[in-house]
Formats: structure tokens, sequence, C-alpha cells
């Protein structure tokens, strides 16, 4: 007995130790995102945020949290749904906390390394400060991240989570909004039968290589490969929505230039990103061909004839990632 | 004997921190204290300051960053603080405080800051400290960092409780609101700073401007109104 109440003292040293080798000690798992063969360099300068294993698997469990809106309804995915390639399908325009409709369609969520800006019109400029735009949004999660991050703190289970993703058991501000920028990072979109194409592995039918030649002929100036985005702001043509007055990138700029110019949105899974265009006014691909081709509001006129438009629509088809849309790491984090 | 030595051990753990930490503390380094103030009187939140006879106003809000300090002696820079990030809260006298450790025994003539965020910084993704979103002192729907927050009442004001609220911040081109401010200080020892907004509110009608929440022209020049209302106080 008496040589155990000498082991309490060294009992308490080695336990101390322990916790300050663990605090200092912790690495989490490094993950490298897969860059697909031939695409551009990502805009996203991952040596500020690197990903890991357990930053990425906080920033899945946050996406999917309703903790984030102002009564808990609400979480990320809401409006980006995994299996319609993160966007809000049906509804022209997305609706948020307490069935409050916003002013512009949810834009679908991928390739976001590549991203250099956010937002139709470019409000926001890096991905980590994306999430602060809805989480503050009255027909959103009608809430702010100071209390978002006050919430988080004392749900059980998230403190021991942003210890194994940085480290340190505290929740702040910056790391919220880095673990969920980790797991959108990871929201990579590059095998369709396009992608399979490019790379020898499938052959385009006659009517999807008849479309891919339109497509490079007429919509790719803006819609570049691989990306199928320029993610530049351009006019679309289409006249302007007076119940929202919405005229685009000139909001940030102030230049009238750049009025009625939204980003240009990628093209990759367009079968499941429906409605289309900023405040989703075409609920088929058919309308938007249609649009192009009717407007006089574009600089260059787009001649397509009907025909032209089923093989454009057969080629937008391949874009179409079901390993991206039904991807199990993507979707609600089960325990 | 035995039973002695284990608790020797954690003494000598214990006085070791604790020296360490005394240690610190003697090494503090040159402070810079700022102080705003209005027509030399040190500013108190939500108190009556007379801008003439008939016209005051009450400051309820000021918050503001301070970024990039560097020292300088004869036009060269002797210390750049790494990572010079501070934002400045009347509501808590401590963060008016700043110190510099390395800038102990300096020899410099110079000072030099930004009032506000650099465009460089702005765009390069979440932080934490005072950088962290959850200061209240960034923007959710259009990125960028409010560099000062300056908000209050004044019966001039038409709005609803006659209430004025200018946050002023943008980085993109052409509406920079970050300001540098380099002042000449007196030589050896720690700084007392003022930030007069006397020529502010001379210079604003809260009759015709009581509110600007966005980045823009009026931004730009209200950000830079305040940055020439730093100046160095002698006794």
């Amino acid at each position: 007995m008496k040589n155990r109440k000498g082991a309490i003292p060294i009992i308490i040293l080695l336990g101390s130790w322990l916790l300050f080798v663990a605090s200092v000690g912790w690495e989490p798992d490094p993950i490298a995102l897969k860059i697909p063969k031939n695409w551009p360099k990502p805009a996203y300068d991952f040596s500020k945020n690197p990903l890991t294993k357990q930053g990425i698997e906080l920033g899945r469990r946050l996406f999917y949290d309703p903790i984030l809106s102002r009564d808990s309804t609400v979480s990320c995915s809401n409006c980006h749904l995994s299996f319609t390639a993160f966007t809000h399908v049906d509804h022209a325009l997305s609706h948020g906390i307490e069935d409050r409709i916003g002013a512009r369609n949810s834009p679908a969520l991928m390739n976001l390394a590549w991203a250099k800006s956010f937002m139709w019109d470019g409000a926001v400029n890096h991905l980590d400060f994306q999430a602060l735009a809805p989480i503050a949004h009255p027909t959103e999660m009608d809430h702010s991240i100071e209390k978002v991050v006050q919430k988080i703190k004392t749900k059980p289970g998230y403190q021991a989570r942003f210890f194994e993703a940085f480290g340190d058991s505290a929740v702040t501000g910056e790391r919220l909004l880095k673990a969920l920028a980790q797991f959108e990072l990871t929201l990579l979109s590059a095998n369709s039968k396009y992608d399979r194409m490019i790379l020898g592995q499938e052959k385009f039918t006659e009517q999807e290589h008849n479309g891919y030649q339109l497509f490079q002929k007429n919509c790719a100036s803006c819609h570049a490969e691989p990306l199928f985005t320029s993610h530049e702001f351009e006019k679309n043509g289409l006249p302007l929505d007076t119940s929202l007055n919405d005229f685009g990138r000139m909001k940030i700029t102030k230049l009238p230039s750049d009025s009625l110019k939204f980003k240009v949105p990628t093209l990759r899974n367009i079968e499941f990103s429906y409605p289309y265009m900023h405040d989703g006014r075409f609920k088929k691909l058919r309308d938007v061909l249609n649009h192009y081709t009717q407007t006089t509001a574009l600089d260059r006129k787009i001649e397509l004839s009907p025909n032209e438009k089923v093989d454009l629509v057969a080629f937008l088809l391949t874009l179409t990632d079901r390993e991206f849309l039904f991807n199990p790491d993507f979707s609600f984090p089960r325990d | 004997m035995k039973k002695v030595i284990p608790w020797l051990l954690c003494l000598g753990a214990l006085l070791s921190t604790q020296a360490f930490v005394l240690w610190q503390e003697k090494n503090i380094g040159l402070t810079v204290h700022f102080q705003p103030v209005f027509q030399g009187e040190k500013i108190v939140l939500d108190k009556a300051l007379r801008i003439s006879e008939k016209d005051s106003f009450a400051l309820h809000t000021l918050r503001f960053y301070l970024s990039h300090f560097v020292f300088l002696k004869n036009g060269t820079v002797v210390l750049e603080e790494k990572n010079s990030y501070h934002l400045l809260d009347v509501e808590n006298e401590n963060s008016l405080i700043l110190t510099f450790e390395e800038a102990q025994n300096l020899d410099f003539d110079h000072i030099q800051f930004n009032l506000g965020i650099d465009s460089l910084t702005q765009i390069s993704g979440a932080m934490g400290g005072d950088l962290d979103p959850t200061k209240g002192m960034f923007w959710t729907w259009q990125s960028g960092y409010i560099n000062v927050k300056l908000e209050g009442f004044s019966a001039k004001s038409p709005a609803r409780n006659h209430a004025f609220q200018f946050h002023l911040g943008g980085y993109l081109a052409p509406f920079q609101s970050v300001q540098t401010v380099k002042l000449s200080v007196p030589k050896g020892r720690n700084l007392q700073l003022q930030m007069d907004l006397a020529p502010f509110f001379e210079q604003v009608d809260l009759a015709k401007k009581h509110s600007i929440m966005s980045p823009g022209e009026e931004a730009v020049a209200l950000s830079r109104i305040l940055a020439n209302s730093f100046s160095i106080y002698e006794k």
C-alpha cells in the first residue's frame, strides 16, 4: 500500500506528459486530391488547408448537420443534395428556413478546387468563405457563424472531431469553415462517359459525337473543357426578371458593363441539376437550347436545327458521372 | 525518502514553468497604445460628444483592424511584425494596447501600419485569431473584411432611432479601402497614439449620410479621413 501512494504523483506526471504529447504530437492522416489527367492546376491553395481524412469527415458531418441553421432545421444538403449533383432540383428558386424562398437557383457543387469565385455573381472570393453566406442569409439558414460556433461547442462529439482534424479541440470559425471546405473539395466529378471517351476507354455514339462537335462550335467558348466552365461572368441573353431585379455581377463590381452577367456554370452532371439558369427559369435542357437559338441579345448568333439540338442534348448527357452522384463518401454520414 | 522524490519532481516541474512565465512577462517588449478620442477627449461609448453648441452624437461601437506593422529607421525597415493583424475594439481596453516583443530595444524613427486588411489577405481564405470570421468583422453576403465598424446615434440622422452605421471595407479595384498610416515617432519609449474622430464628424454630415454598408467610393473616402486621424500623442 505504501508503494501505491508514491505512485500517485508519478501517474499524474505521466498522465500530463501523455496529454502534452497528444496535444502537440497528434497528426491527422493526409489525403491528396486526385487531379484528373490533363486537368489544369487547382485554384485552391491546399497548403493553407491541407486535406486530411479527419478534416474531410468533420466537414462532411457539418455539411449534413442542420445545426448550422437558426432553428436547426436546414443543413447545406437541403439545397445541395448529393444524388442531384449537389443542387436543389424541382425548385426554380431554392428555399431555406421556414420555407422562405431565396432569389436564386442553388448551384450544383463539384470540382470546387478549380473554382475562382463562388455564387452566381462571384460575391464570395474563396471556398472557405462560401458557407458564411447561406448561414447568414435570412432566406437560407438565418443564423450567424458566431452562434453556430457556440452551438457546436456544446454538441456532443464535435470537440473530439475538431481535435482529430486540427490537433486541438477548440471550435473556431476558421476551423469550421476549413473543414467544410475540405469536404467540398473532395466532390470531384471526372468519370463521365465524356471523360472515359477522352481517355480512350469508351466510344461516343454517332449522335453523341455529332453533339460534341456542335458543343465545341457553339458552347465551348464559355463552357470550356475539361471543367465545362470558363469560371468567368457572361451575359447569356436572358431578359431581366422584374420580380427579382437581379443584375448579377454588377452588384459586386458596380460596373454597368457587368449588368446581367452571371457566372458560367459547369455543364457536368447537367442531366441531374435541373432546373437551369441563375433563377431556374428553364426546366428542360431543350428550353435552354431554345433560348440560345431564339435570343437576339447575344453578340454571336447560335444556330441549331431541331435535330442538332437533339444531338447536342445527347452529348450533354455524356457528362453525367454516376460514380460522383452515388458516391457513398459524399452522402449522409452514418455511424 | 522514496515517497518524497516523486513529489519533489512535481514541485520542480511546477516551479520551472512558473519561472518561465515570469521570465516571459518581464520581457514584454514595446507597447503601442491606441486611444480613440474626440477633440482630444477620450471616447467613452454611449456618452454624448459635442460637435457644436447644438450638435452632438454618441458612439455605440468602434472597432477597426490595424495590420502590417512596420518599424523604420531613416527610411529603412528595421522590423516587420509577422502575422500582423489586430482587431481594436473600444469596448475592450486591452485590445487598444499592442505589444511588439521584438521591438523592445529597437532604434526606429517611424511606425507604419494599415488601417484595414490588405487585398492579398482578403482573398486568402479563412484565418484565425483576430481574423476569425466569428469576430463580426467579415461580410457574409460578399467576401471581405469590414475594416472599420463605426456605429452610434445622432439627432441629425434621419434613420430609425437616429442611428448611424458606417461599415467601411472593400478590397476590389478601384474601391480598395485599406489605408496606410506612417507616423514619425519620438525616440526610445512606449508609444501613445491618438485616433481623433473630430475631422470625421466635421466632414460627414449625418443628416445626409448616416449609413454605409458596402464597398464603394464613399467607403474609400471615409476610410481616408479616418486614416488621417492618427497622431502621436505627446504629453
